[in-house]
């Protein structure tokens, strides 16, 4: 899963700090989530859409990763 | 309240468990330590929904059930192996062998020491669950930084 939430908090001035109260998370699921180390669930990758007014495919991109496991 | 006034009171609620244990093993009272931890527990998770500064988010969640689902895979393996062994000293199954010895074998280790040492296991438990807390904290990017 590749996202562009570093683009879009550049876009949108925030930090990591900023998002993530924004969203009720903390700075390291934000953190995580950029460098594709979690994958975020629906509902929190909708939250951050609807933040930054886009929809959810526009910041969340799906690539089948070969060997990947879920847990 | 704030997280570190909470971490605080965790640290004074252990340090009065400990002053009842020994007071406890002193006077030969277990039920004195028994109902102490378990209010001491009560006290915890109620002052722990008192915390403000203390974000719960899907992915420490996600964190602490890999972690706690991993040590009961680990665990109930292990205590279990463990515990099939005292239950076959405990049936005392005969020997196979010819002519047939009614008698009971010599133990392979006293009953009341596999009591210790299951106990030893639930104390392993705790370490397991620390082990793996870590590992997926870890890859789950707990301490990873960025150029922020």
């Amino acid at each position: 899963m590749k996202n562009k939430i570093k683009v879009y908090r550049a876009m949108h001035d925030l930090t990591q700090e900023d998002l993530a109260n924004k969203i009720g998370v903390t700075r390291q699921t934000i953190l995580a989530i950029e460098k594709g180390r979690y994958i975020p669930s629906l509902d929190l990758a909708f939250r951050i859409a609807r933040h930054f007014g886009v929809n959810v495919e526009e910041i969340f991109t799906y690539t089948e990763e070969p060997g990947h496991t879920h847990d | 309240m704030k997280k570190n006034t909470f971490y605080l009171l965790i640290g004074c609620i252990a340090l009065i468990l400990l002053a009842i244990l020994y007071y406890s093993v002193e006077v030969y009272r277990p039920p004195f330590i028994e109902i102490t931890f378990v209010v001491a527990i009560a006290i915890i998770y109620l002052a722990r929904q008192r915390v403000e500064d203390l974000i719960e988010d899907e992915r420490s969640i996600k964190i602490t059930e890999q972690a706690v689902v991993r040590t009961f895979q680990v665990f109930w393996v292990v205590f279990a192996a463990f515990s099939i062994g005292a239950v076959m000293e405990l049936l005392h199954v005969p020997s196979f062998q010819r002519p047939f010895h009614p008698e009971r074998p010599p133990e392979i280790l006293p009953l009341k020491f596999m009591g210790y040492i299951q106990l030893g296991l639930l104390c392993l438990m705790i370490f397991l669950y620390v082990g793996f807390r870590i590992y997926y904290a870890r890859k789950y990017g707990e301490w990873e930084t960025d150029e922020e």
